[in-house]
């Protein structure tokens, strides 16, 4: 048999490296089951901790294209309950020629539609959504249509009294008024009448809009046009119908011209709601692929964010045992060093 | 025999007791001296019959000293290694608190502040027109470049440091050598006329110790005593007289600048020109992480830096004068003009700002990061948006994409090459995470291997009071004896002369 022999100064220290490595072991595990986490992640991670950067930068996007589909929405929605608006004041002025064509009324009464569709047309053209014009495309920040009654007289305005005036050879309100054929009132109001509210004259004299609606990222990877403007069909159809009822309804046209006028513009109008609903549609699209892209990035942020705690997060009930475990190592250790601290031969030898 | 021969014999006794006695109060009085050998006195019958002490021996265990010396070298090396990592690493202390969600909980890492850079960007697409969206993005494109240049200069700072403790290691060897050469000298001398040279040998013991912690070493002792010590790689240290070691310190050590290395006559000792570089010891630690693992972690960021720049440049958009070069848009770096080529990346973090024509604060325009023309701002050749419409968000799609299409990194960053920049950054903190907890297991690891080999030695060449103790009342007992012996004959010799 071979004693080793043991230094005494080994035996004095010997508990001594194993009570720091559990004060420290100890201090750790107080942090980590105060704060539920690992108390220094980077050196727990490792190399996973890129990994672990890169699931929490996907949270994060996620969670910053989550709320910027908020505003978006909010701005769809604007934009699409203008467009209602839109449908009901045209339906209210289809119904209001409707009538006029079938009783013979006044004329008057058209001019007064006209004028109030108009009114209403461009009120909801120049809605707002957080500052933002929603009918103005790229172009957010200006009015998409200018007041068309604004004194002084606005460029559209100007615009179909030239027409009229170049047309006919006599202002709007002349006496002459009253030769104007049914045939002849049809050709101008198809041909130089039409064609203000076509490009290119319907960006000079109307709409500041842009043709470019504003795009935004709804998901990693994935776009959605998020606006639409007053240069599309609806606005234009719409605009042209009100338009020939507000100046040329009370202007003391003979009656089949007057006839003319009225059918005219609720073909115009009918044309506008098709065309409106078919903007609301496409608004509707990415409406849809809005709510789906916000669905899909919840579920895709639950799993990043169990992913993340899976890593990060410590077990409290192991930390609890460790805890308690330590605890007694800890004392243990106390009591072993006080006792091997008291075994010395000096002290029983007889003095 | 005789009645004198047993006085003799008895005398002997006397001296051999006092010896042992002188032994035994030596090692308890050295019982907690650290790095002390205890002695041995060994007690050999004399011609006569009596007893003598040959030689007092230092018990000496070199097998488990070389181990200690060893452990002390690997332990010192990567424990400079770990410290350094560890501060490089508290640059990117990410991630320390998920209880709190959103853009800020990340920490501070190039990585974290890119993301949220990102998320700045697309909420600034989301809202073009709001000027705090503007000025959000440009805040968090500063807080990119701010972590970048916190990086570099934390790389700087460690490198710097290391090439200074460097210095100060090199001249602590070169004075223990100097008093190794004193103590070696002094055992020779003492071998030679026959005294007792445990207080010497325990004395070059230490030194050696402590030349471990700085180089690793290996010795070899000659027949008369004196000892050799070379390199871990075999470089003479030591032989009779000391070598000179020679180092220039650096002063600041910036991205390329590279360290001067340590030299032996002339020669190389550390580096990759050397052929016999050492392998372990606080200066091999010192070096590995002055000349490759802080530089590798600099060129990451450089990387980083090089492919903000040229990602965010911005190309000729006019449609009359054609052929302009790309410029530096959002991100720049201030001393150089023109977008830099990826062979130049080398300084890029340290240098990297956002453009003061972005600045608000500088008398800049946050919106030209939604409409372009960040280079030139007075002129329109660089301007993406060319209507002025406020909701434009083409050119703020183009910057997100930006971030997440693979750009070209060079493989000298470690990490791979064909990623995009956000991917890059997230490897970037993961590689030095990952050395990080590497070096600081490794180090926890040798310091503990260290501790067991000196508790070994300790075990085997220390103190234990108790054996002394029970010697000391060995000794007693046979001086009680010796006592009680020269008393008898002498009243023996008594009898003898009242016979006569």
């Amino acid at each position: 048999m071979i004693l080793n022999s043991v230094s005494t100064q080994y035996l004095d220290t010997a508990m001594l490296p194993a009570i720091q490595k559990a004060q420290t072991q100890l201090s750790i595990l107080e942090v980590e089951s105060s704060t539920g986490e690992y108390a220094d992640l980077g050196l727990q991670l490792g190399n996973q901790s890129g990994y672990e950067l890169s699931l929490r930068n996907d949270d994060d996007l996620l969670q910053a294209l989550t709320s910027a589909n908020g505003i978006t929405s909010t701005d769809l929605t604007t934009a699409q309950s203008g467009l209602s608006s839109l449908l009901t004041s045209a339906q209210t002025a289809a119904s209001g020629v409707t009538s006029w064509l079938s009783n013979g009324n006044s004329s008057a009464i058209l001019q007064t539609v006209g004028e109030s569709s108009l009114q209403q047309l461009i009120a909801l053209a120049n809605t707002t959504s957080s500052g933002q014009y929603v009918f103005g495309g790229q172009n957010a920040s200006t009015a998409p249509l200018d007041d068309y009654y604004a004194s002084p007289t606005s460029t559209a305005k100007t615009a179909v009294d030239n027409a009229f005036q170049s047309y006919f050879g006599f202002a709007v309100g002349s006496p002459q008024t009253d030769n104007i054929t049914a045939s002849q009132m049809q050709s101008f109001l198809s041909g130089p009448f039409a064609n203000l509210f076509t490009s290119p004259a319907w960006g000079s004299n109307w709409s500041n809009a842009s043709n470019d609606n504003t795009t935004s990222e709804i998901a990693p990877g994935q776009s959605a046009i998020t606006s639409t403007n007053t240069n599309t069909p609806g606005f234009q159809q719409l605009a042209q119908g009100y338009a020939m009822l507000s100046e040329f309804g009370n202007i003391g046209l003979s009656a089949a011209a007057e006839q003319t006028l009225g059918a005219t513009s609720l073909g115009l109008i009918d044309q506008g709601v098709t065309s409106v609903t078919a903007t609301q549609a496409e608004l509707g699209v990415s409406q849809t692929a809005i709510t789906q892209a916000d669905a899909y990035m919840s579920t895709q942020m639950t799993q990043v964010q169990t992913e993340i705690g899976n890593l990060d997060d410590i077990d409290a009930a192991s930390v609890a045992t460790q805890l308690s475990t330590l605890s007694i190592q800890l004392e243990t250790a106390y009591q072993l060093t006080a006792q091997i601290q008291r075994l010395s031969l000096a002290q029983y030898l007889p003095t | 025999m005789t009645l004198s021969t047993a006085f003799n014999i008895i005398n002997s006794a006397f001296t051999t007791i006092g010896t042992q006695t002188s032994t035994i109060a030596s090692n308890v009085a050295n019982a907690n001296t650290p790095g002390y050998s205890r002695e041995i006195a060994n007690q050999v019958t004399d011609p006569f019959g009596g007893s003598e002490i040959a030689s007092v021996t230092r018990v000496a265990d070199d097998a488990l000293l070389d181990q200690v010396n060893s452990a002390t070298s690997d332990s010192s090396m990567l424990s400079a290694i770990s410290s350094g990592l560890s501060t490089l690493a508290q640059t990117v202390s990410d991630s320390s608190s998920s209880t709190s969600t959103g853009a800020l909980s990340n920490g501070n890492s190039p990585s974290a502040m890119l993301a949220n850079f990102d998320d700045a960007l697309v909420t600034y697409e989301a809202s073009p027109t709001s000027a705090q969206s503007a000025q959000a993005a440009v805040t968090a494109a500063q807080n990119v470049t701010a972590s970048l240049n916190t990086g570099a200069a934390a790389v700087t700072e460690v490198r710097t440091q290391a090439d200074q403790s460097i210095a100060t290691a090199v001249s602590n060897v070169n004075s223990l050598l100097g008093q190794f050469q004193t103590v070696n000298n002094d055992i020779v001398t003492g071998l030679a006329g026959g005294a007792n040279v445990g207080p010497q040998e325990d004395q070059r013991d230490s030194i050696l110790t402590q030349i471990s912690q700085q180089i690793g070493i290996t010795t070899s002792t000659n027949q008369n005593g004196s000892m050799s010590i070379f390199t871990d790689s075999g470089v003479t240290l030591f032989q009779v007289t000391p070598v000179q070691l020679t180092f220039q310190p650096s002063g600041q050590l910036g991205a390329g600048v590279t360290g001067a290395q340590v030299m032996v006559d002339g020669t190389p000792i550390t580096g990759s020109q050397s052929t016999m570089p050492i392998q372990s010891g606080a200066i091999a630690g010192l070096v590995q992480l002055r000349d490759q693992i802080a530089p590798e972690y600099g060129a990451q960021l450089d990387q980083i830096a090089g492919n903000l720049i040229s990602g965010f440049s911005e190309t000729d958009q006019s449609s009359t004068n054609t052929g302009l070069p790309a410029e530096p848009g959002l991100f720049t770096d201030p001393g150089a003009s023109g977008v830099p080529n990826s062979a130049n990346y080398t300084g890029l973090a340290a240098s990297i700002e956002v453009n003061p024509s972005v600045d608000p604060a500088q008398g800049g325009d946050a919106t030209l990061l939604r409409d372009g023309g960040i280079s030139d701002p007075s002129g329109a050749n660089y301007t993406y948006n060319t209507t002025g419409d406020s909701g434009y968000t083409a050119r703020l799609q183009q910057l997100v994409t930006a971030l997440k299409t693979p750009a070209t990194f060079s493989a000298g960053g470690g990490i791979g090459s064909d990623t995009s920049i956000a991917d890059y950054a997230n490897s970037s903190v993961g590689w030095l995470q990952g050395q990080n907890a590497q070096a600081s297991s490794d180090a926890s690891y040798q310091s503990s291997l260290l501790s067991q080999s000196s508790s070994a030695l300790q075990n085997a060449t220390g103190v234990n009071l108790d054996t002394e103790l029970t010697n000391m009342l060995n000794i007693e007992n046979s001086y009680m004896t010796s006592a009680k012996l020269l008393t008898t004959v002498t009243s023996l010799l008594q009898s003898l002369i009242d016979a006569a």
